[in-house]
């Protein structure tokens, strides 16, 4: 019964499995303060540790847990200064995005037309001039001649694109404002920006009609 | 108080499911450290093994983590587990031949998903690279290895309960649980787009703080105590700690998505409850800390495994933080944290319980003393070198990748060294490991001869504390 | 803990709560995520993946390639995932519902890869794609397996896949490299990679004055 050699080979246990199980079952409650205290520090210790956590975790969730939202990916968004409920659409990037799509085939990236048959944009009198020719010419389109920087032309015919009965792009008011502003700014033009409740009161003002034409269009001012 | 002999009956009658799980859990450990030590090297020197497809990086590391996490830990901790419960009850364990059987398709199961990755069956989920025609297999395999435990411990002869008994059982139990839920979730009806990577953090989580450190836990409350003789000193809050594991463990199942592209609360959740979990770390460390002070090479395992535990459990908090995450995130930092769990926490400790378990199982010491010792350094020194190699690379690494003018052939030069050092560190516990295996397979070719018998010295009632 | 039942039942309700608060709540929120349609576009995004690209985000899976590589952009200001070039904002859920493996990776030893095909100035293409795969780059392997090497009978023109190699790595005379079909749904997939749309709820949060990024713990 003699203590046995440090062996590697086989670790001795001090306490036999039944004497584990009852010892422990026995001290449950039972751990007292040492001689001398009134009280054992460890317990009030590791309550107080674990009242901290818990009041941590809640302030972390309250500041940090985007209120639980599904569409809040910053824990320091709030619902109220987030996300925004709407993308603030930017007039010259979708104008961009719309002239790409469509326009660019005839008056080119360049803004240039094709010489004799499509007009230019850039420096062109009639985009740089009164928004309220602009903003006719897009949403009813244009038939016969008209004269660009001196050069006359009148090959083809500029599409209906607004809401209009017989249109085949049907653009609302919004975006033809955004290519209009687009137009206005790009290639060196420094003309304003149209807005889209322009091309609503003109639109609202001339409802239904046939492409327009350059005497029409002279006469508005 | 009776005296009882530490060998008895009880375990000379359970020997033969506890002895197959641990030395196919060995096998699959030593298999892991191959294929580790491949993907190691090929972190610096990429066209290693390159041409083949099933020693390609991504396979590498699914097949090196499949085999430690599912061959190895799962199978040790399980032999534990068991045999932790069938001492405490104080009977043979029974249902054996469920057990027997659910060893036999467990490990055709591990080597069907490793065939399986071999051949590109990968998942993409960490923790989780098991081919979905394998999950079946393991979930039934798996419960039927639980039953004898779960029977241990309803049928136990005294109505007392340990922690031992708490963790052992807890692993057991949720498994299943948890492996049936990802399964429907993630293969039978998989959820879309980010739901996988939530699912599938929710159960990396999950199946560490519920199943593998459970399983650690369990036989490193039970060891410690034994070799001490003393009971544990703040046991009145183990039952606090280890509520507080199983509550908190599964909701840090964001815990990697810090930042991601997943609502903030799931992160934030996750960030809070890392935090909340160190009050169960500091409950294991205060009951445990008589192992830092114990004689024998079982508690020094055990000892290292604690304070690997603690570290790594500090280290997962601080890192979650976002003010940190967006350093550390993504780069070998993660990896150190992860080895410092499965291999510095749960692994050591599994090793310091074999060590004490082997010899009242077979009643055989261990075969060699030179070995036992050899596995004992090879394993601190080969772990103490992978994490802090690990983490010198994610030093450089973060350093490097949060200056947006270095380009990333930049950054392989710059952690080069590093990198050589985990596959240091990675041979250093192969050799360990090819020990380890080595001396359990010749301490269990002993239980047939009759020489070598362990010596025990008489164990007694436990010692209360002087009140 | 001397009653079995209970004890059970705590230990089922523990995991429940987890999985109800983390798997099903995020279910709850996510799970229905519909594309988002932009009038003024006149689409819907994200697009739908082509079917080659959804294969070749399967072979992406089987290769392992998310062991070094995300998919996940972080809002600027938090990284520097931005000024790498990676991504103008944060990738959010919306961003992977058509995907059927999302792949969002845990580990930066090469790139993130969620806007690989949306470089600036110059994206990769396929041809490039490919020559990495076969050539590797610094630590990044070869995946030489992904591709072929056939012996060209007499007088046949080589395959317009083949690819064009130099120097060391040019194949033998009479013989050409081409890609196999895994390798070429991995490019497909490669090239589908860009999230052009900023969502609602991936514009950057910018805090109100006087409020920092600052975590609240220490």
């Amino acid at each position: 019964m003699s203590e046995l050699p440090n062996d590697p080979r086989v670790d001795q246990a001090k306490a036999s499995d039944e004497g584990l199980l009852d010892a422990h079952e026995s001290a449950l409650g039972k751990q007292h303060a040492p001689d001398g205290a009134k009280y054992r520090l460890l317990p009030i210790a590791i309550l107080f540790t674990l009242s901290g956590l818990i009041l941590f975790a809640g302030t972390y969730l309250n500041r940090y847990a985007g209120h639980y939202s599904a569409r809040i990916f910053n824990e320091n968004a709030k619902p109220s200064s987030g996300a925004p409920a709407a993308v603030k659409i930017d007039p010259v990037a979708l104008g961009k995005t719309q002239f790409n799509a469509v326009c660019i085939t005839c008056h080119q990236s360049t803004g240039l037309g094709i010489a004799g048959i499509y007009p230019p944009l850039a420096g062109s009198e009639w985009v740089n001039g009164p928004s309220a020719r602009l903003i006719r010419i897009v949403l009813y389109g244009l038939k016969g001649q008209i004269t660009v920087e001196g050069h006359a032309y009148g090959a083809a015919a500029m599409p209906v694109f607004g809401q209009v009965a017989g249109s085949a792009y049907n653009w609302n008011d919004e975006k033809v404002a955004a290519v209009l502003t687009y137009v206005r700014q790009e290639w060196g033009n420094k003309s304003g920006p149209v807005t889209a409740d322009e091309v609503a009161a003109v639109h609202k003002a001339i409802g239904d009609r046939k492409e327009m034409s350059e005497a029409e269009l002279e006469a508005v001012k | 108080m009776t005296m009882k002999s530490e060998y008895s009956p009880t375990d000379a009658a359970s020997r033969w499911p506890l002895m197959l799980l641990i030395i196919s859990g060995a096998s699959w450990l030593v298999l892991a450290g191959v294929f580790a030590l491949i993907s190691s090297i090929q972190l610096h020197t990429p066209s290693f093994m390159a041409l083949c497809p099933v020693f390609t990086y991504g396979r590498g590391v699914a097949i090196a983590e499949t085999a430690f996490v599912y061959g190895w830990l799962a199978n040790a901790g399980l032999a534990l587990a068991l045999w932790v419960l069938m001492r405490l009850s104080g009977e043979p364990l029974r249902a054996q031949n469920w057990a027997l059987g659910g060893w036999t398709f467990w490990n055709l199961g591990v080597l069907g998903a490793i065939i399986g990755l071999g051949l590109g069956d990968l998942t993409g989920f960490e923790l989780l690279e098991l081919p979905g025609y394998i999950q079946l297999i393991l979930f039934f395999s798996y419960a039927a290895i639980a039953i004898p435990g779960l029977l241990a411990w309803s049928g136990r002869l005294r109505r007392v309960s340990f922690a031992s008994h708490w963790y052992a059982a807890a692993a057991l139990f949720l498994f299943p649980w948890l492996l049936s839920i990802v399964h429907v979730m993630l293969f039978s009806a998989p959820v879309r787009g980010v739901l996988q990577p939530i699912v599938a953090g929710w159960y990396a989580q999950s199946v560490w703080t519920l199943v593998l450190a459970p399983l650690a836990l369990s036989i490193a409350y039970f060891v410690v105590p034994k070799v001490t003789g003393k009971v544990l000193p703040s046991y009145e809050f183990a039952s606090l700690g280890f509520w507080c594991l199983i509550l908190v463990g599964g909701l840090t199942g964001g815990r990697h998505l810090v930042g991601g592209p997943v609502p903030a609360w799931i992160a934030s959740v996750a960030v809070v409850s890392c935090a909340l979990l160190f009050f169960h770390t500091f409950v294991v460390l205060l009951n445990l800390r008589g192992a830092f002070t114990a004689p024998g090479v079982a508690v020094k395992f055990i000892a290292f495994g604690v304070a690997a535990y603690v570290l790594g459990a500090v280290f997962d908090t601080v890192t979650s933080f976002h003010v940190v995450a967006v350093q550390t995130q993504f780069t070998y930092f993660d990896e150190a944290q992860k080895q410092l769990a499965l291999y510095g926490a749960a692994t050591t400790i599994l090793f310091g319980g074999i060590y004490f378990a082997v010899p009242r199982i077979t009643g055989k010491a261990w075969l060699s003393p030179l070995l036992v010792r050899g596995h004992l350094m090879l394993s601190l020194l080969g772990i103490m070198l992978l994490v802090i190699s690990l983490c010198a690379a994610g030093a450089t690494q973060s350093h490097d990748l949060l200056d947006a003018k270095v380009p990333f052939a930049t950054i392989t030069a710059h952690t080069r060294d590093s990198l050589v050092g985990v596959t240091a560190a990675e041979l250093i516990l192969l050799l360990g490991n090819i020990c380890f295996l080595a001396n359990f397979y010749g301490t269990a070719c002993e239980i047939l001869k009759i020489s070598s018998p362990a010596t025990f010295s008489p164990s007694s009632a436990m010692e209360t504390p002087a009140s | 803990m001397k009653n079995n039942v209970i004890f059970f039942l705590g230990l089922a309700s523990a995991l429940a709560i987890s999985w109800a608060g983390i798997v099903l709540g995020s279910n709850a929120q996510l799970g229905s995520l519909a594309p988002f349609y932009d009038d003024s576009e006149g689409a819907a995004f994200p697009a739908r993946m082509a079917g080659a690209a959804a294969q070749g985000q399967l072979v992406y899976r089987d290769m392992g390639c998310a062991s070094c590589h995300t998919q996940q952009v972080r809002r600027p200001g938090f990284g520097v995932d931005k000024e790498r070039g990676w991504g103008d904002r944060q990738s959010v859920a919306r961003d992977y519902i058509y995907q059927p493996a999302p792949q969002l990776g845990l580990s930066r030893v090469g790139p993130d890869l969620a806007n690989l095909a949306d470089r600036k100035p110059s994206a990769l293409d396929a041809s490039d794609l490919l020559h990495l795969l076969y050539a590797g780059a610094p630590g990044m392997p070869t995946y030489r397996f992904l591709f072929e090497t056939r012996t060209l009978g007499v007088g046949a023109q080589p395959s317009e896949k083949a690819l064009k190699l130099v120097g060391a790595l040019e194949p033998k005379a009479g013989t050409e490299v081409v890609p196999t079909p895994e390798a070429e749904s991995l490019v497909a997939y490669l090239l589908s990679l860009k999230n052009p749309y900023t969502y609602p709820e991936a514009v950057p949060f910018t805090p109100p004055a006087g409020e920092g990024e600052k975590e609240g713990a220490k």
